[in-house]
């Protein structure tokens, strides 16, 4: 698996294009909401800055770049070649993943640890680990199964386009307006609930046996995103 | 050596869909041979190999492969190099890191350098993949599947957009390979390759095995040719066998006794003074048996 990572690793620094997508945007983006946080705050507060810091990365540091990963090394054949080795198809996809999650993971560390520094620190910092990791397996499922559902990686800037935009609107919304209206459908939608959880992991005053259970639907939304995937994954190109 | 085989298929069915791809196929290779797998365009060899390879899973029937299904691969990769139709390398990596990652994921060990200069790609190895030329792709697939010298090789048509050069040394390091006991499995579209060195020929053709055998026994089933023309003009004596003779004077004669036809015809155009222009005769090849699949 390590091999096949950090072959992954230098492709990615190799290819300036995935290079500035998935790590240059994302962090200009998010250094923004730092600067800028106390008018952030003020809009929702600073649980919501992390939160919507949270989306903007792994939606598009990881979940696009994942997803534009996958459907370029099969349409090049590549995920054929690997398949032809003795590496199961499980340390395939973790070998091909690994890099984007580990960069996503400490991109989001670096920026919200600066957020801490900037303005003032998470309230339950354990709790916003439990977020992030939640947040981080449900954007790689959601990855696995749209990249069954596009063909080259062209395709990836539209077929990614209906989770990355949903999940920041629906961080924004749940941060802007809070759970106080339309709770339960703020916190299925995906993003939703990691979004609240992670605004009460920074901003505290909620018990953590309630913020826990915020973690049932992001956990779903894995379970449904890697079912879809199992269904939808394909190895090789369609002929 | 063992004789149990190297490769069993039993019976396989693959459909995509309506299409009826490869039916009931039967067939064994052994160890240590060179077993050629080929057909005209369609005939299913390469669904055939991908089941094989383990990277398509069979409609119905059973393959295995050193006694255990292709799906193992932890069993069965270590064992088998693969050199795909088509190349699948990444393009951003480098010839030495794609030889050494792919390399070591088979669960062999080898030297990437001694790959490298057996396909003679050493002064590439630092080029990245997409630099390459297209038989320079081919070289570094063949290095990929030989990498730490397997037992099962195959070559889904290896020598294709190779210069010559490059083709003898392929099949230099084949030969050497096959000295060392190993079994391959070929597919090409160069029936001579297949003529020269398979030691048996499984012939598909609308997904089933149409033929199977050696060499001689695929071309004997067929003639022999001899060929020439005669100058047009002159009334030429009667032929001393069955031929046939178009009006430009081209004479094809088609005989299972090549060696005693040949002389008997030599003896004829010697007592007659007969010039016997463009002269040709040999045995049946390959490329007949092909011709001869849709009669």
């Amino acid at each position: 698996m390590l091999s096949i990572a950090s072959s992954e690793l230098i492709q990615i620094f190799r290819n300036r294009l995935v290079l500035i997508t998935s790590l240059i945007i994302p962090v200009v983006v998010s250094a923004y909401f730092v600067r800028q946080h106390d008018t952030f705050a003020g809009l929702g507060s600073l649980g919501y800055i992390a939160a919507i810091i949270l989306f903007t990365i792994t939606a598009f540091g990881l979940y696009t770049t994942a997803v534009t990963t996958l459907a370029s090394r099969r349409q090049n054949l590549f995920l054929k070649r690997l398949r032809s080795t003795a590496a199961t198809d499980t340390t395939i996809l973790a070998g091909l993943l690994l890099p984007v999650v580990v960069l996503a993971g400490v991109q989001v560390t670096a920026i919200l640890t600066a957020l801490a520094v900037v303005a003032s620190a998470p309230a339950n910092i354990a709790l916003l680990v439990v977020a992030t990791t939640a947040t981080l397996a449900m954007m790689i499922a959601l990855a696995l199964a749209t990249a069954g559902l596009t063909n080259s990686p062209e395709h990836a800037q539209v077929t990614t386009l209906p989770v990355s935009l949903g999940v920041i609107s629906v961080a924004s919304w749940v941060g802007i307006t809070g759970t106080e209206n339309l709770a339960a459908l703020k916190r299925l939608l995906p993003g939703g609930a990691a979004t609240e959880l992670t605004m009460n992991a920074w901003n505290g005053g909620v018990a953590v046996t309630d913020s826990l259970l915020l973690l049932a639907p992001t956990l779903g939304w894995v379970v449904v995103a890697v079912a879809l995937a199992t269904r939808l994954f394909r190895w090789e190109p369609r002929r | 050596m063992s004789t149990t085989p190297v490769i069993e298929v039993e019976q396989l069915n693959l459909t995509y869909g309506d299409f009826h791809a490869v039916k009931d196929l039967s067939f064994e290779v052994r160890p240590g041979e060179l077993y050629a797998l080929l057909g005209t365009n369609g005939a299913g060899k390469t669904s055939t190999l991908e089941v094989v390879e383990g990277h398509r899973r069979p409609t119905s029937g059973a393959v295995r492969v050193f006694g255990h299904s292709p799906d193992n691969r932890r069993a069965v990769r270590p064992r088998m190099g693969v050199m795909l139709q088509e190349s699948g390398f990444s393009p951003d990596l480098t010839v030495r890191e794609s030889v050494g990652l792919i390399g070591r994921l088979t669960g062999r060990t080898d030297d990437v350098d001694r790959v490298l200069d057996l396909v003679d790609l050493s002064s590439r190895a630092r080029r990245k993949v997409a630099q390459l030329s297209g038989g320079e792709k081919r070289r570094l697939d063949f290095a990929t599947a030989v990498y730490g010298t397997p037992e099962l090789i195959f070559l889904d048509e290896p020598t294709t957009g190779l210069d010559i050069q490059s083709r003898d040394a392929v099949w230099t390091s084949v030969d050497r390979l096959r000295e060392n006991g190993a079994t391959i499995v070929l597919t090409t579209h160069y029936l001579e390759e297949a003529q020269q060195r398979a030691d048996r020929i499984g012939l598909m053709h609308q997904g089933t095995l149409h033929r199977e055998g050696t060499v001689t026994e695929l071309t004997r089933t067929l003639p022999a040719v001899i060929r020439f023309t005669i100058p047009a003009p002159a009334p030429a004596p009667a032929l001393p066998l069955q031929a046939a003779v178009d009006v430009d004077g081209k004479v094809v004669i088609e005989t299972f006794e090549l060696q005693k036809d040949l002389h008997l015809l030599l003896g004829w155009a010697q007592d007659h003074a007969m010039d016997l222009r463009d002269l040709a005769a040999g045995p049946t090849r390959l490329d007949d048996v092909f011709r001869a699949i849709n009669n």
